[in-house]
């Protein structure tokens, strides 16, 4: 995958945020791929755009959108639009801690939020592709296999 | 051949969204096709309103830059078959579409629906511009505040600089039993400034803030005084004449018929 500069877009122009040299280089080891590590929580009107993976230290509110040629990791709410795998890559996954995104998409396969309430999650959740469907499930240290590490 | 119109109010919170969403069903549940288009682009919220939030993947951005083809962006109710929203995009502003594009893009729409409902953003830049390019017919929405008719009395100037010469007034947010005792502008009041046709006078409800937050238009609402009120707008909108509703007509036996789900 070619890795071009982070584009961040906001109402009050932020700029791009520093990358963490460290765990672009941990990726580089595994299979060459570049990492984001934003930290601070995407507002409505907001969207970060990558073509490597994306980690959010923070949440992902309804209105913004995450889109990333690899995985997605929010380390809070994800309740805005991921779009994970943008280039097409069926393996990808979005994990969160509280997976309650308005859309998901990963690859070209798409899902949205059940329409009126439901319940929201209690723990880490992971989505990937399986069997040519999302699916969501409960994330626990023994995920890690998941990660296709 | 369709019409479009334009929801439009100068200030914000007035009810310029919650007016689109209920006229645009209202005029749906009358069997009419009906496309609702946002165009406060970076401050959208008739998805929200219109319970369509989850399923907004192009916006009008993407049509009218050619990234996306119109029928893709347009989304289907999920209460009404002839009943579409184009959503406006967050992530841009007022400026990613011009007032050229937006005259463009309704007549596309007028072409395949009776009625283009456009509602506007707040203010009298860039946003309402493109808003009123292609409208033909206006609607401004007002609330019984000082500050509010002020706004719209700028509107319906710029309005009719703009040839949109008979808009119609909306007074949304009336509590009759305030205007009796004197401490709310009434309805007479307004028109007397405005000098504007009156559409119609929505009443103060509970329902509304209910039926917003939970993504259900009002007008659906049988029970909601300010869902009547926007059915006989909607009605009054396809031409048929409707007499206002008595809003003081809120005594025991309207509270009886309401049980019975006759209000």
């Amino acid at each position: 995958m070619k890795v071009t500069p982070v584009e961040v877009h906001g109402p009050e122009g932020e700029g791009p945020p520093k990358e963490e040299s460290k765990s672009s280089v941990m990726w580089e080891e595994i299979d060459g791929e570049n990492t984001i590590l934003l930290q601070r929580t995407l507002r409505s009107g907001q969207s970060i755009r990558y073509p490597g993976h994306v980690v959010i230290m923070g949440d992902v509110n309804p209105g913004a959108e995450v889109i990333a040629g690899g995985n997605i990791i929010v380390m809070g709410s994800l309740r805005g639009v991921a779009h994970a795998g943008a280039g097409g890559y069926e393996g990808a996954l979005v994990a969160a801690f509280r997976l309650n995104p308005s859309q998901l998409r990963i690859a070209n396969h798409f899902t949205r939020a059940p329409d009126g309430n439901y319940p929201e999650p209690q723990q880490p959740e992971i989505a990937r592709v399986s069997g040519g469907t999302l699916i969501i499930e409960n994330f626990h240290s023994g995920s890690s296999k998941l990660f296709n590490l | 051949m369709g019409e479009v119109i334009v929801v439009t109010s100068g200030k914000g919170g007035v009810g310029k969204t919650t007016t689109t969403a209920n006229i645009g069903t209202g005029l749906a549940v009358m069997g009419h096709k009906v496309v609702l288009v946002d165009t406060d682009i970076g401050l959208r919220n008739l998805d929200v309103v219109m319970g369509l939030e989850n399923r907004i993947v192009y916006d009008i951005v993407d049509v009218v830059t050619g990234g996306c083809r119109l029928k893709q962006a347009l989304i289907k109710d999920k209460r009404f078959e002839d009943l579409f929203l184009l959503p406006a995009a967050q992530t841009k502003d007022k400026t990613a579409v011009s007032e050229e594009q937006m005259k463009d893009l309704t007549e596309k729409l007028k072409e395949e629906f009776d009625y283009v409902i456009v509602d506007c953003p707040a203010g009298i830049e860039q946003g309402f511009k493109n808003a009123i390019a292609g409208a033909e017919r206006a609607i401004v929405v007002t609330t019984p505040e000082v500050a509010a008719v002020r706004d719209a009395d700028r509107i319906v100037g710029l309005l009719e600089a703009a040839l949109l010469t008979d808009p119609k007034l909306i007074i949304n947010r009336i509590r009759p039993s305030m205007v009796k005792k004197g401490d709310m502008m009434d309805i007479q009041d307004m028109i007397e400034i405005l000098a504007i046709d009156l559409l119609g006078v929505v009443p103060e409800d509970e329902a509304i803030v209910i039926s917003t937050n939970k993504g259900e238009p009002a007008v659906l609402d049988k029970q909601s005084r300010a869902g009547e009120a926007y059915r006989n707008i909607a009605k009054r909108i396809t031409g048929e004449h409707v007499p206002l509703l008595n809003l003081e007509a809120d005594g025991f036996f309207r509270r009886l018929r309401r049980l019975f789900g006759a209000g």
